[in-house]
């Protein structure tokens, strides 16, 4: 077992943990956020994507030994007091959401594409995406879903100089 | 009140139903709260895992499991030989873990609970297993053969349904589905043209994104609670009984949010595996999850399709006469695949006319992963065969392919292969034809294609398919619906019908709330179902449960309505007939203000000085498919359709003519779905499946070796579609021919944007490159060797000479 | 799920030498994790230790300065490379061929050194690499020494890294950085996937460097050729040079096939 510290969504953890559990496992089974899934366990499918120190990394391959210091935000953090985050809501107008199984993954993914790029075009979208698969919707509403964040906070930023994606 | 469930109501009167609505259950799911099974535990609860089977066939020798025994921490261990029980949905043929032999690579052969998942995997790893390896049989064709092993060498001792299957004791046949309709014989000697040819196509994954996971709990005196990614609770529940034995008041079964299924998780799975566990571990709760490889072959796939078609058409285009014979390949164990080979036998015509008919359809039992349901359930797999053959027959007797769709087409009058009489209602195929082709522009190639094709160097291609699919169900298929008033007035609903990512909640949302006149958001349609507290239903499978569910939820709006009004009526001292209600009141007509309010009946009406009567508002409704028939089984004549959705795909793709890579550059998808309930449903199941479907027609499909070997049982070389994979441009468009039984004239629509895109983007690719392709997937390798008339292979290692080839056609032009 | 293995993450060059020394083949040197911990899961690798390298901080350095040239640490992570202002001036066949590796969020872990390290014949960093004439730097208690690049992958998954080595980094010279090139891969969707099989090639002064993966035990350089030499004189040689194999994802025969294809298609890019 090993000690580490760690920041989930804003608050602070300590924790012992086995120096072989992923941090995907650890989060799952040890801190109890359940939102991130666990699609295929290799890197394949991005349902486990988080984001980790500002990077989006499929969290089946991280390990969690090696979180200690890290900043992670998964998909309970995404919704602040309550309030859908402009993609999250954006995803629901959108019908972006079917079995929901790779949604939290897809948000986390396309949270960080608009952070890099808040005004990607389609096709920049598709790629910000492909690795996170999704089986039920032909992503078709959820790059809409996307763009439409995309169009509204370049909106936005032309008032306020920017928006929380 | 409301009117019957039979009457079409006018669009302009509707306030929910086919209006833009928010999905129910999207917020849960993008803030992540939504629980899945594989989110959940169960106090202490224990992890297992499975020891399976590395090879295709082979007699178990012996288990030794005394190793993992010692292992601190290991709590159950199971083996087949201490398992006498045997499971199946139409033919019961599958043991719970393998007895004596494995059948296919993948097979369960022991299993572990432990404290931990880890220690679970170690034990696994600590038993041993000795085999002695047997010659497997892993082509169908082979399998057909007289001196080819038997897969099930008991197959005439295991009790099967008998209205609807044929199993050939001594053989490796689960089914023979036969169907006749007039004479072929003598129709074939009539026509001008007899065209025959072989489609193939692989057994593919359903890869819903959330594994098959179940937790049990086989609890004192029998008493067991399952939790399971499912599609069908009662179907697990039923089937679970008549495995153990048990009474049906025994078992419950929970279903919550369920990450995909697509027909994957349609019936029984791992439930009865983990119930055995459970026992042995003395009552402890143990899950099982499956691991993404398991998922491949421990789990079920779709079958292997090899599909022969002989039609004899008239000089003036008409086909005549169809000899249409399918060898489905169920791999080890029945389950779907005999119910898949019925309703593709009764279905393997397509929407076309056609007055002589004869079917054979034989299921075929092999060593290898063993297919069962997978939306389309057949009709993907057939329809590529077909709608490539309507194309060759076009070609071959130089008519216009889509006139020549059009020429053939299913029409009011005509008779199906069953003998089902087509009329007005029943759907559109001419019109879904006209409007994919419209979509896409068809037969000509507008400016912007002719500059890209100037500026790639490829070729462009374009193709319209047409499709159909009815759902495959018992003709006694059931459902209930149960709303409840709560005590403000605003209603839950109860059913069993499993909304795993297809939105159905969200129509028996506006259905309800159109019904009763209610708002949207007082209807809470509950989420998890439980067989101890919902109603019946059959099944979540075949795109029945809009249709059938949607009927139900439409009575029992009208039975909490009359129940609310009998209740009303006394306190209003008013007759029935007198009274009428908006969203919060029931009032007498002609003196409004005479009412009454919902949240005053909601849970019985008390009169002012404390007399009550009436008690808590529920309404009841349950229906049953009407007027369906079992199918003649030496004839297939018969009625087995509730409902038939008629569709059509028009597609574009460019062709590099040098290395056989390509590009979908448009897919439009039209479906007469009788009425949209909610537009951004349709298009998510027609966009989602269509892309599914092209997956399945680009690269997806199992690779095996010559000794039965799943080659590619994970993500890396079994891919599927990204978001990079969608065509460039997609679009889903509706057409409404109401169905005069459906809800709001509608029928379902969930598997039928998956069937017939193989076909388009066949077709396509021939018309823009010359590539003739007779087996899917259609990898760029594929083209490249057909353009270049190189010989074709299925299999890249085995170079198997079936289930692959480009087979040549075989066109018989007659003087008369 | 994995099997039990200890963790290490040293902080300086030299604890993580004596750790290598001391656990030599037990130890499994550990920065992206994306083939490493596959391995692990597939139980395919099965380390005792694990030894993470990201704690180290020169090994993450990616630096680019005119007399060495580029300089990739090896817990530099695909992306890095490819949004490096250098790397994209310079070098822009290492951003293309490495926005072509798996996803964005993969590339996000996956480091440059550790595609070459795992030495698979379908890495998508070692054909350019071979192309720009990278060495390969490595380190150990018994000192450093540097590889070029062409013979340190000696097969499938086999390099001639010791038990007790790491490889530091990877050091592309300045001596190509006028190369102008592409890379082409054949893969069997349109969204990630490995490469079937792939060919990298640039221009650089008056020659002509080819290499090719996934068309033979390892990824093959081809020798350099005159910028005016024929199409057909490359790929002869190119055909003369590699050992296709037919697998699950294609046959022998398209993989050759393909090959003349990119190399006929660079070619004319290059020269257009």
């Amino acid at each position: 077992m090993i000690r580490i510290q760690l920041t989930i969504n804003g608050q602070q953890f300590e924790r012992e943990v086995s120096e072989h559990k992923t941090l995907l496992h650890f989060l799952r089974e040890d801190v109890g956020l359940t939102g991130t899934k666990e699609g295929c366990g290799a890197g394949e499918c991005g349902a486990c994507t988080i984001i980790m120190n500002g990077r989006s990394v499929n969290s089946c391959l991280v390990l969690a030994a090696e979180a200690d210091g890290a900043v992670i935000e998964t998909i309970e953090g995404v919704a602040v007091d309550g309030e859908l985050s402009k993609l999250q809501q954006s995803f629901h107008d959108h019908h972006a959401v079917q079995c929901g199984f790779c949604t939290p993954g897809m948000i986390m993914s396309a949270t960080d594409l608009l952070r890099r790029n808040p005004h990607p075009s389609r096709e920049e979208i598709q790629h910000g995406i492909e690795g996170n698969f999704c089986r039920c919707t032909g992503y078709e509403q959820i790059i809409e879903a996307v763009a439409a964040v995309a169009a509204t906070a370049a909106v936005a930023a032309t008032k306020d100089g920017g928006d929380r994606a | 009140m409301g009117a019957t469930v039979l009457e079409t109501i006018p669009a302009s009167e509707l306030k929910h139903v086919g209006k833009k609505t928010d999905r129910i259950d999207s917020k849960v799911k993008v803030t992540g709260q939504a629980t899945y099974v594989s989110d959940m535990i169960v106090p202490g609860m224990l992890y297992a895992r499975v020891k399976t089977s590395p090879h295709a066939r082979a007699r178990i020798v012996k288990i030794d499991t005394s190793k993992a025994e010692a292992l601190t921490g290991v709590r159950a261990i199971v083996t087949g030989d201490e398992l006498d029980y045997r499971l199946g949905l139409y033919v019961v043929d599958k043991a719970i873990l393998a007895k004596g032999e494995v059948r296919h690579y993948g097979e369960a052969v022991a299993a572990v609970a432990a404290d931990t998942l880890e220690i679970a995997q170690r034990a696994i790893e600590l038993i041993d297993v000795e085999y002695e390896e047997l010659e497997p049989v892993l082509h169908p064709m082979e399998a057909l053969k007289e001196d080819a092993p038997l897969v099930h060498p008991k197959l005439g001792d295991y009790s099967y349904m008998e209205a609807a299957f044929t199993p050939k004791p001594g053989t490796n046949i689960a089914n023979h589905t036969r169907l006749r309709k007039g004479d072929t014989e003598k129709a074939f000697e009539e026509c001008e043209w007899v065209i025959e040819r072989q489609y193939t196509n692989p057994s593919v994954q359903h890869v819903p994104m959330e594994t098959h996971v179940a937790i049990v709990q086989w609890g004192h005196g029998d008493e067991i609670t399952i939790w399971s990614s499912a599609q069908s609770p009662f179907t697990v529940r039923n089937l679970f009984c008549v495995a153990f034995g048990l009474s049906h008041q025994q078992v419950r079964v929970i279903v919550p949010y369920v990450g995909g299924g697509f027909g994957g998780k349609a019936g029984i799975g791992i439930e009865p595996l983990v119930a055995v566990l459970s026992r042995k571990a003395g009552g402890r709760p143990v899950k099982l999850t499956a691991t993404r490889e398991e998922e491949f072959s421990l789990l079920p796939c779709r079958s292997q399709l090899t599909y022969n078609i002989k039609t004899g058409v008239s000089k003036d285009g008409k086909i005549q006469a169809q000899e249409l014979t399918m060898y489905w390949d169920a791999g080890a164990y029945a389950d779907y695949a005999v119910n898949v080979t019925r309703a593709s036998g009764y279905s393997a015509g397509g929407p076309y006319d056609i007055p002589n008919a004869k079917v054979d359809a034989y299921t075929i039992y092999t060593n290898k992963p063993y297919g069962t349901a997978y939306r389309g359930f057949g009709h993907v797999e057939f329809f590529w065969g077909l709608e490539r053959h309507m194309d060759l027959i076009a070609n071959a007797i130089g008519m216009e392919p889509f006139e020549f769709r059009l020429r053939n087409a299913l029409r009011p009058g005509s008779t199906t292969l069953t003998g089902e009489k087509i009329t007005a209602h029943t759907g559109n195929i001419t019109a879904c034809l006209k409007r994919a082709a419209e979509g896409i522009g068809y037969g000509t190639l507008s400016d912007a294609e002719g500059a890209r094709e100037k500026r790639t160097g490829m070729k462009v291609g374009k193709a319209v398919v047409a499709l159909h699919k009815a759902p495959a169900m018992p003709p006694f298929t059931a459902t209930t619906v149960i709303l409840k008033m709560n005590e403000d007035g605003t209603v839950v609903a109860n059913l069993s019908l499993v909304d795993y990512g297809q939105g159905t909640y969200t129509s028996i949302q506006q259905i309800v709330a159109e019904r009763l006149g209610f708002p949207a958001d007082r209807i809470k349609v509950a989420w998890d179902s439980d067989t101890d507290r919902d109603p019946y239903d059959w099944q979540t499978v075949a795109s029945k449960g809009l249709l059938l569910s949607g009927n139900a939820a439409i009575l029992a709006a009208e039975d909490l309505l009359a129940n609310a009004y009998d209740v009303a009526s006394q306190a209003l001292r008013a007759n029935k007939v007198d009274l009428a209600h908006d969203a919060d009141r029931i009032y007498v007509r002609h003196h409004p203000d005479s009412f009454v309010t919902f949240r005053q009946l909601a849970i019985g009406y008390a009169f002012p000085n404390g007399n009550a009567i009436g008690g808590p508002l529920v309404g009841v409704g349950r229906y049953i498919a009407q007027g369906l028939t079992h199918l003649n089984k030496e004839t297939g004549q018969g009625l087995p359709a509730i409902d038939w959705t008629y569709g059509a795909h028009g597609l574009t793709v460019e062709v590099d003519q040098e290395t056989g890579e390509y590009n979908v550059l448009k897919v439009v998808s039209v479906f007469d779905v009788g009425k949209v309930i909610n537009p951004d449903e349709v298009r998510g199941q027609a966009i989602g499946g269509m892309l599914q479907g092209l997956g399945t027609a680009v690269c997806e499909g199992y690779i095996y070796d010559q000794k039965g070997h799943l080659l590619n049982p994970s993500f890396t070389d079994n891919k599927i579609p990204t978001a990079l994979d969608l065509p460039l441009e997609v679009e889903a468009i509706a057409i409404e021919t109401p169905q005069i039984d459906g809800p709001y004239g509608a029928r379902g629509v969930g598997e039928h944007s998956m069937i017939g895109v193989a076909a388009a983007l066949g077709n396509a690719i021939q018309r823009a490159s010359g590539a003739e392709l007779t087996h899917m997937p259609i990898r760029y390798e594929d083209v490249w060797r057909a353009i270049q008339k190189r010989e074709p292979v299925d299999n890249w290692i085995t170079k198997s000479p079936f289930g692959s080839c480009r087979s040549a056609p075989e066109i018989q032009k007659h003087d008369c | 799920m994995l099997h039990q293995f200890s963790y290490a993450a040293p902080t300086t060059m030299d604890a993580l030498l004596s750790l290598l020394s001391e656990h030599g083949e037990r130890a499994a040197v550990f920065s992206g994790g994306t083939d490493l911990l596959v391995g692990v899961r597939a139980g395919i690798a099965r380390p005792s230790i694990v030894v993470d390298l990201k704690k180290i901080p020169e090994l993450s350095e990616l630096s680019f300065d005119e007399a060495e040239g580029l300089s990739i640490g090896a817990c530099a992570t695909v992306n890095d490379l490819v949004d490096h202002p250098a790397v994209g001036k310079h070098y822009s066949i290492l951003a293309v061929a490495g926005a072509e590796l798996a996803t964005y969020q993969l590339r996000n872990r996956a480091t440059v050194v550790g595609n070459i390290v795992t030495a698979s014949p379908c890495g998508d960093m070692s054909s350019p690499l071979l192309c720009l004439g990278a060495t390969v730097e490595l380190r150990s208690v018994r000192g450093e020494r540097t590889l070029a690049l062409r013979e340190f992958i000696t097969g499938v998954k086999k390099t001639q890294i010791a038990p007790d080595e790491v490889v530091s980094r990877i050091i592309v010279p300045v001596d190509r950085i006028d190369a102008v090139g592409g890379y082409k891969k054949l893969k069997r969707i349109k969204g990630h996937d490995l490469g079937v099989v792939a060919v990298a090639m640039i221009r650089s002064g008056q020659t002509l460097r080819t290499a090719i993966s996934s068309a033979a035990p390892t990824p093959v350089l081809l020798p350099d050729f005159p910028v005016d030499a024929s199409v057909e004189a490359i790929q002869a040689k190119a055909q003369e040079s590699i050992s296709p194999i037919d697998d699950v994802r294609c046959t022998k025969e398209y993989r050759r096939f393909m090959v003349d294809v990119f190399i006929d298609r660079l070619l004319q890019e290059i020269r257009s």
